[in-house]
């Protein structure tokens, strides 16, 4: 019983760390809830509205179409919340006085949890208002790859959260975090995949890239799944004066559910261990 | 109704041994050894870039000793190596540096420090609205604490550390940013907070605020403490001390020079022969303003009693003495400048010896 009570009262720190991270994120929230909503109402129903364009044929496509977004709003919302998780505390200082008053895993474990909780919220929030368009266009039940593509939503956003809090445990300041994790998220990976693609073609599958990983969000609703799921484009070019030749260019188009969802998992784990042991490091 | 407290003023409950910070090439904190009793109030004196925030940073451990250690006693236990406990020290209260807080209202803030240091949950509130009251930041109760001014937010920085009721405290320059009515309030705090039995450790380099409320005084220069004892055993380092004695009536200019002869001659024996002209070209003084006189004396603790007797006896018929004190901030301000002087040339004999 004493055990038990002592362990709770370990972890209580923590659950006020959420608690108060809700509290002081919740603007952010409304803004990003706005935002997702907006987006999944003009993608899901106000496009529909529009003279000459076609409702999908299936629930499933429709929700392919509507999810297109997914990712710039997961990408921008985990950037944004996670960016200054540690290093506003060194930055702006308010470690001299959070610090004596916790330990740093807990600390950072409270604010990891109550930014993922409203993260998770905002996703959560897109894809529940993306189920009820699709329940009032094509009627129930919901397909279950909505579902699928729900849990892998989740799983990517945590990854990148981890990702961006691993950037947060040592950079210096809150702008540069968000600039930089911006860039490698939106252009760095996307690069890199081509590059790597254009050199090893079907030989190395790109999995170190989350840009990547979060094909899978979509890539998950197509029935049947992609098989094979890398694909090559053929052109014959015809240049001017009869020059030109043939060109192809290939593509990897999701990765494999089960090695998706595995490098997920790992990429959380081990993005947030590393950020967690930087700040147990880092000195203010 | 403060209801005072009596503590065993012997038993050790913080000591630095050894203790040695490095940045680089620059040692910030070198080789200190402090013991700090229970219930006694500490102030840690020295210029900017002594080393005394990064001495409280250590016991807070925001930073690491490269060498030596830091051992605390948490209720009346055995002295403990703050390195091997992975706990928080939750009776210790900190302010160091110039506040900063997220953009949060000051009851949000104090609730959440207050609940993160596992004081009671029913008495937070009331905690909080005491020390809120105290410091007269009621109104502001639910503001956000970025719109507060600096002396508000260095006063909500001074509640935080004291929001579970800490056994110590430890206060790094908690004058910054005040105006002096809130000086003078914080100096009352503080006094209370000693009747209570806390013990508390001030570091600034306002030499006033130290020496009217601390027991002992830590010098620190380069890192290192170069005197550590009571303002009193301090000064008995001094060459020269000073007495302040104010007058009942002013002395007429007329009679002004003739007496302060005479005051000479007869106060000769117990007069600093060796003045520093630095402090004074003459050891008797009239200050018309004040309408006191500047005894520099040698130091001797019979002197001052001497002396004041000449005053008394001998002098009846020219004036009557009505305070007679020897001033302990200007005490301390000359301790201080001869021991960073003399640290100073120390450390540039050292510097000239290794060039």
């Amino acid at each position: 019983m004493e055990n038990r009570k002592n362990s709770f009262n370990g972890i209580k720190p923590i659950f006020y760390t959420i608690v108060f991270e809700i509290k002081k994120q919740r603007r952010k929230f409304y803004f990003f809830s706005f935002i997702a909503i907006i987006v999944a109402i003009l993608l899901g129903y106000v496009l529909q509205l529009i003279p000459g364009y076609l409702l999908s044929d299936t629930q499933a496509e429709f929700f392919n179409n509507g999810l297109q977004f997914i990712s710039f709003i997961t990408l921008f919302s985990a950037c944004l919340f996670f960016s200054g998780i540690i290093c506003s505390e060194f930055d702006k200082k308010t470690g001299f006085i959070v610090f004596p008053k916790i330990n740093k895993y807990k600390l950072i474990l409270g604010k990891y949890f109550g930014n993922l909780i409203l993260v998770v919220s905002i996703i959560t929030l897109y894809y529940f208002i993306l189920g009820i368009l699709g329940f009032f266009y094509y009627g129930g039940p919901i397909n279950i790859r909505l579902f699928y593509s729900y849990g892998i939503a989740i799983l990517y956003v945590i990854a990148l959260s981890s990702f961006v809090t691993f950037f947060s445990s040592f950079m210096r300041s809150v702008n540069l975090t968000i600039i930089s994790t911006l860039i490698l998220l939106l252009i760095g990976f996307n690069i890199a995949d081509q590059i790597v693609t254009l050199v090893f073609k079907e030989s190395f599958e790109p999995l170190y890239s989350l840009a990547y990983l979060g094909n899978l969000i979509t890539g998950i609703l197509e029935y049947p799944f992609p098989d094979p799921r890398y694909s090559e484009f053929s052109f014959s070019g015809m240049g001017p004066g009869g020059m030109g030749g043939d060109f192809s260019f290939g593509q990897w188009v999701t990765p494999s559910i089960e090695m998706g969802i595995a490098l997920l998992i790992v990429f959380i784990v081990f993005y947030f261990l590393l950020a967690a042991y930087l700040f147990k490091r880092r000195q203010l | 109704m403060i209801k005072e407290e009596k503590v065993d003023k012997s038993e050790i409950v913080l000591k630095l041994e050894n203790l040695t910070k490095r940045f680089g090439d620059l040692t910030a904190v070198n080789n200190i050894n402090l013991e700090v009793h229970r219930g006694e109030t500490i102030g840690l004196v020295g210029p900017n870039g002594a080393g005394k925030t990064t001495t409280i940073k250590m016991i807070a451990k925001i930073l690491r000793p490269n060498s030596g250690r830091i051992l605390i006693r948490s209720n009346h236990s055995e002295l403990q190596d703050l390195n091997k406990i992975s706990r928080t020290i939750s009776q210790i209260g900190f302010l160091i540096d110039i506040p900063a807080f997220y953009n949060m209202t000051a009851y949000q803030l104090l609730r959440y420090f207050a609940n993160l240091q596992n004081y009671p949950k029913n008495k937070i509130n009331q905690r909080i609205d005491e020390l809120l009251e105290r410091f007269k930041l009621s109104e502001w109760k639910y503001k956000p604490v970025k719109t507060f001014s600096k002396g508000m937010t260095q006063k909500i920085g001074i509640i935080q550390a004291l929001i579970h009721d800490p056994e110590i405290i430890i206060l790094d320059e908690p004058q910054t940013g005040l105006d002096p009515l809130a000086r003078v309030e914080i100096r009352k705090y503080i006094r209370e907070l000693q009747s209570l039995g806390k013990t508390i450790f001030v570091a600034s380099h306002m030499l006033y605020e130290i020496s009217e409320v601390c027991d002992k005084i830590a010098l620190i220069n380069y890192g290192s403490i170069i005197g550590f004892d009571t303002v009193e055993n301090l000064a008995l380092t001094l060459k020269t001390s000073e007495l302040n004695c104010v007058l009942l009536e002013p002395i007429k200019p007329s009679e002004l020079e003739p007496l302060i002869n005479l005051l000479t001659e007869r106060l000769d024996p117990y007069l600093d022969k060796d003045l520093d002209p630095m402090v004074s070209k003459i050891p008797v003084k009239y200050y018309p303003e004040q309408q006191g006189l500047k005894i520099f004396y040698d130091g001797r603790n019979e002197s001052k009693g001497d002396i004041l007797k000449t005053l008394i006896k001998e002098f009846e018929s020219d004036f009557t003495v009505i305070s007679f004190t020897q001033p302990r901030t200007s005490q301390l301000e000359r301790v201080y400048a001869e021991m960073v002087k003399d640290n100073d040339s120390k450390e540039k004999n050292i510097l000239n010896k290794e060039v």
